[in-house]
């Protein structure tokens, strides 16, 4: 068992980069930009250490798309690595290089959410059907299915 | 019984098909649970290979289709093309509230819903997830099906496309 975490250890490292706050007991929030993200999570990882990924989450806040890099390492302490995103234009670089398991979550979060993550090696379709529309992403807030487009599945005229 | 009698090897056949119905279990995107039913029903407990009732691997071997959860888009055309491996005459038993209607995935982005947009159904089965008997009271149920369609020639007399043949004796 290592030492825990503590706040001032974790403002500390991202010093430069974001802010850090407290938001649970062994949670701890670090708001970044878009430009700092991977010097934030490069900071966490290395310096504190943070080495394992648990998963990036993402929220549609109908203003702004937030994308959540949740860290831990052996000490049992969150560190979240949050940054907001322009809805109309949702881009940001890759971290699959400084995480590997980060790869699968973001070209599930390309799907989802239609966020285009620069420099990743394969963003490609993972959890949509197949004949989904690649312009259209579902778990967005002001999604609604269109009757006249056709999302995969059985076209009706098939059936009979 | 309606029209020509049918011949000692077609009476043969009815009669053998009523005695093993054999089934085939298809996934369509279920929790689980309603496999884990059919499983118990397969196991010494319940038993249903002492009515005949025998689980496939291969639709080209079933006459039943058991379709269990609603149907992902993924699936769909999957389910449908298992279905169409299977020889005439073929029963579809939809399991559960998401084989009827999606359940609680209804109306999610990757979902067809009910069993019955992809494929007739005969029987559905209620319950989340329905018990092994009444999978079994299904099957059996299915096979009351089977007789009927086999005196009547045919399942187009359920469907609405052909006149009925003593349609008051039939319900």
């Amino acid at each position: 068992m290592t030492e825990p975490v503590t706040l001032e250890m974790v403002a500390g490292a991202v010093e430069g980069v974001g802010g850090a706050e407290r938001v649970r007991a062994n949670r701890i929030r670090v708001r970044t930009t878009s430009d700092n993200v991977r010097e934030a999570i490069q900071r966490v990882n290395r310096v504190l250490p943070c080495d394992r990924l648990i998963s990036i989450s993402t929220v549609d806040t109908a203003d702004a798309i937030e994308l959540h890099y949740h860290l831990i390492g052996q000490h049992r302490t969150i560190v979240t690595v949050t940054v907001e995103l322009p809805r109309d234009k949702p881009e940001i670089q890759t971290v699959s290089d400084l995480l590997p398991p980060a790869g699968l979550y973001e070209r599930q979060i390309h799907d989802l959410f239609g966020v285009v993550f620069r420099g990743h090696p394969g963003l490609t379709q993972l959890v949509l059907n197949d004949d989904w529309p690649p312009d259209e992403h579902p778990l967005r807030k002001d999604w609604k299915p269109d009757p006249r487009t056709f999302y995969g599945g059985v076209r009706q005229q098939e059936v009979g | 019984m309606t029209g020509p009698s049918p011949t000692l090897s077609r009476r043969l056949l009815n009669w053998a098909r009523g005695k093993s119905p054999w089934v085939t279990i298809f996934n369509s995107g279920s929790c689980n649970a309603c496999d884990i039913e059919i499983l118990a029903c397969l196991m010494p407990r319940f038993d249903v290979e002492r009515f005949g009732i025998l689980a496939r691997g291969s639709p080209r071997h079933a006459d039943i289709l058991i379709v269990t959860g609603a149907v992902t888009r993924q699936q769909a055309p999957r389910l449908r093309r298992v279905w169409e491996q299977i020889p005439e005459p073929k029963y579809v038993i939809a399991m559960g509230a998401c084989g009827a209607g999606g359940g609680v995935f209804q109306g999610l982005y990757h979902m067809e819903g009910s069993v019955e947009r992809v494929v007739p159904v005969d029987v559905f089965v209620a319950g989340c997830p329905p018990r092994p008997d009444e999978i079994i009271n299904a099957v059996v149920t299915c096979l009351g099906l089977m007789a009927e369609d086999a005196a009547h020639g045919g399942r187009a007399w359920r469907m609405g496309t052909a006149p009925v043949p003593g349609a008051e004796a039939s319900t």
